[in-house]
């Protein structure tokens, strides 16, 4: 293109259009093409994304702990909701898992202890609703376990074992094991029911730490076989007490996060300038009043009567004299003439005029003064 | 390094993944994702200084009058650029509409024009060109910030042109152009011409009359070819503010009316500014466009706190020559500031010259002298008494010393000093 052209030919408007949205068009269908991908990958087989899920192989996930015991013989069976646990058909000596407890309702535990009778139950991290249904009493408390808590406790089966999760329930009670300040990790309010407070250690990422592997390959795989209850929230009746995190749909602490980051970028997009701001060089402001205002706030200040009376009394005559046009001549002569012109006794003018006036002794007196001065001025300039 | 609006449009779009798997990983991803597009866009963004800048000066606008800055962009590199540009001036140089979208191909060329509306008087100057860059997938940007030289000389507004036409038809009545002669009014010979009733009788020159087949009188011109010297003080008493309008841009009002009309009187008009030093001199012999020249000169002037050197002030007047002319000092009459600076040396100039003190009066003082409700009012009033009986006594001083005093308000001083200048030459006084 010439030098001269003043401006890039404008392109005829179906290309100016792609031009324009073509970097948009491109970034959304990468991005799509991305998420599409993902979800190819990831979402082949029977998986959930549901925290210690059996069939969840995320970090967050409990599907290495559940392969380890089938490996070792034990029968694992997922039941997914009440109804399924109904007819699984659990007997005496069959250990049931339960994850998920926060799906649990006052409608569901009573029928999980119904189904469950006489089998060893354990919960993996109860909340304060759950445990209340069970009937065990106190409240868990939320602790974190940065160093690997010992047993503690006589059991055989946890004897020189430790565990270690980032964050576990504590349960109170006389008995249990890893026992803390608040509780124990795992506690046995009752004959059949085990309290797992550290469920954390059943997830992929946690179970490899400290002992939590051997502690829960005991506690789980004593008997032949494992019933996982996964509870379901579509069992509840109404006015089932659940807590709050069981009402949210799983993708609002996400989609918060991703929010927050996307108001931070909009900050970053609005908070540069485009360029510093322009300064102007001020002039000095100097109102040309202003000397006069500090003088009379110096006269104030001193509240010097005598002064301020003179000079209003001073230039009360200059104009006095300029009006009547008389000469720069002596003062008697002034307030003379002055008394002649608005027609009042020459002792009052005097009083008010003369040089040898008295000085006003309070402040109403100065204000009374001034104010007559200026009445007495007008009357001169009328007449 | 900026973003772009898209960025979080973007960031928002991971919902969608977010709701297909709902886990933290997903978002820390999808902000990987976004980052790394952001980044890569960034680097494949042009430089801001592939974009060639160039601008012509703007040349001089009348304060408060619309002007026009252009700059000339162009890209000297081999990529397309396409971003933002904004031509940055100081707040009141008032260029509103300052940015402008760039859309240069290789070697193109634009031309990016900002209207200007100066509010101040005085050399307003461009702050700097922001040149912003947008990447090929317009997430990101580059932006630098360049000096790119460019100034409006803001002249000052010469409000009181207004009073001109009617102060130039009483210098054409002096002139005898337009109206009837009447004797005694000039005194420089100018033309013989056929007597019409209403001439002064005493005007008719008989010799010629008797020559001619009909009666002749005598006209008569005012002189011309005067010197007139316009003294501006810019010393502190000039940076006093009027109802919000610093004396100086008052006292240049008076400066250019006056200017104006004894240009068009004929005379010459020398021009001089200063306080500590002289800041500047103009010297026009009777050139056409003296109140342009003079409007350009006074641009820049702005008032100095310091006090003013009347010494060196009247060493420049009389640098202009020695021919006797009109001398208007331009100055506030600030009691103490004329009794110590000027006084001493008057008398060297009322010796060669007719000097003319022309002064800004705040109203405010009157007011307050006549506001006597509250003890701090009167106390107030008897400071501004004392204060105009100051001032009186100084311009008695003044007059004793055969300085006309011409003491008006802000609005009023431009005609009132036109007046006197006027009568002066009126009563061949110049």
């Amino acid at each position: 293109m010439s030098a001269t052209a003043t401006a890039s030919a404008p392109a005829t408007p179906a290309t100016s259009w792609w031009g324009r949205q073509r970097a948009t068009l491109l970034i959304v269908l990468g991005l799509a093409a991305a998420v599409v991908v993902v979800l190819v990958l990831g979402g082949g087989g029977v998986r959930t994304s549901t925290p210690l899920d059996p069939d969840n192989p995320d970090p967050a996930g409990a599907q290495a702990l559940a392969r380890v015991l089938e490996d070792h013989g034990v029968d694992v069976t997922v039941v997914r909701g009440a109804d399924a646990l109904a007819r699984a058909g659990v007997q005496a000596g069959t250990t049931v898992l339960v994850t998920s407890t926060d799906q649990l309702g006052d409608s569901t535990v009573r029928r999980m202890l119904d189904d469950t009778r006489g089998a060893r139950l354990v919960l993996a991290g109860p909340g304060p609703g759950t445990t209340a249904a069970l009937g065990v009493s106190g409240l868990p408390f939320t602790v974190s376990v940065g160093d690997a808590r010992p047993a503690g406790c006589d059991d055989p089966r946890f004897a020189d074992l430790s565990m270690q999760v980032d964050h576990a329930l504590e349960y109170p009670g006389p008995d249990g094991c890893f026992g803390g300040e608040h509780g124990a990790l795992v506690a046995e309010p009752r004959q059949g029911l085990t309290l797992l407070g550290a469920s954390e250690a059943l997830s992929n990422d946690q179970v490899l730490r400290s002992d939590n592997a051997a502690v829960l390959l005991r506690l789980l795989g004593g008997g032949n076989r494992l019933v996982w209850y996964v509870p379901s929230i579509d069992d509840l009746v109404a006015d089932d007490g659940v807590s709050l995190s069981t009402l949210l749909p799983r993708w609002i602490r996400p989609g918060l996060w991703l929010g927050a980051l996307a108001l931070v970028a909009l900050v970053a997009w609005r908070a540069r300038r485009l360029g510093p701001l322009a300064t102007e060089p001020l002039p000095v402001v100097v109102k040309a009043i202003e000397t006069t205002h500090s003088r009379g706030r110096l006269y104030r200040r001193s509240g010097d009567r005598a002064h301020a009376a003179d000079a209003l009394r001073s230039a009360a005559r200059s104009r006095a004299r300029e009006r009547l046009q008389l000469g720069a001549g002596d003062d008697t002569a002034l307030v003379r003439a002055v008394a002649h012109q608005v027609g009042r006794p020459v002792e009052a003018v005097a009083l008010l005029l003369g040089p040898d006036g008295p000085a006003p002794t309070t402040d109403h007196d100065l204000i009374a003064l001034a104010n007559d001065l200026a009445a007495l001025d007008r009357e001169v300039r009328r007449t | 390094m900026a973003l772009r609006g898209r960025v979080p449009l973007l960031l928002l779009l991971g919902l969608v993944p977010v709701l297909v798997r709902p886990a933290m990983s997903t978002v820390w991803l999808w902000v990987l994702a976004v980052s790394l597009l952001v980044l890569a866009d960034w680097l494949l963004a042009p430089s801001p200084d592939t974009v060639g800048l160039d601008r012509p000066p703007v040349g001089t606008v009348r304060l408060g009058h619309p002007a026009e800055t252009v700059l000339l962009a162009s890209n000297t590199g081999s990529r397309r650029v396409r971003g933002r540009l904004r031509d940055a001036w100081q707040p009141t140089a008032g260029a509103q509409e300052n940015r402008h979208r760039l859309r240069l191909g290789p070697g193109d060329r634009t031309v990016l024009r900002t209207p200007l509306l100066p509010r101040r008087r005085g050399d307003l100057r461009a702050v700097g060109v922001t040149v912003r860059t947008h990447g090929p997938l317009g997430l990101a940007a580059r932006q630098r910030t360049r000096q790119v030289a460019g100034s409006v000389r803001s002249l000052p507004p010469f409000e009181a042109r207004r009073h001109l036409p009617s102060r130039l038809a009483r210098l054409r009545d002096l002139d005898g152009r337009a109206a009837v002669r009447v004797r005694g009014q000039g005194t420089e010979f100018d033309s013989l011409r056929e007597y019409v009733r209403g001439d002064d009788v005493r005007s008719i020159d008989w010799r010629a009359s008797a020559r001619n087949r009909n009666v002749v009188v005598r006209t008569w011109q005012p002189e011309r070819d005067r010197r007139v010297v316009l003294v501006l003080d810019t010393s502190r008493t000039s940076a006093g503010r009027v109802e919000d309008v610093p004396r100086l841009d008052s006292a240049m009002d008076a400066a250019l009316l006056l200017a104006a009309l004894a240009a068009r009187a004929g005379d010459r008009i020398d021009f001089v500014a200063g306080d500590r030093r002289v800041r500047s001199r103009v010297r026009s012999a009777g050139a056409k466009d003296v109140v342009a020249n003079l409007q350009d000169t006074m641009a820049d002037l702005e008032p100095v706190i310091a006090e003013a050197d009347w010494a060196s002030l009247a060493g420049a007047v009389s640098g202009f020559g020695r021919q006797r002319a009109l001398v208007v000092l331009l100055t506030p009459l600030e009691p103490a500031a004329i009794e110590e600076g000027l006084l001493p040396v008057l008398p060297s100039l009322t010796r060669h010259h007719r000097v003319v003190l022309a002064s800004v009066k705040d109203p405010a003082l009157e007011q307050l002298a006549a506001t006597r409700g509250t003890l701090d009012e009167v106390y107030d009033a008897a400071a501004a008494e004392q204060v105009l009986v100051r001032r009186r006594r100084t311009a008695g001083l003044l007059r004793a010393l055969g300085v006309d005093v011409v003491d008006a308000d802000a609005e009023q001083l431009p005609p009132a000093l036109a007046d006197h200048y006027l009568d002066l030459k009126a009563r061949c006084l110049l």
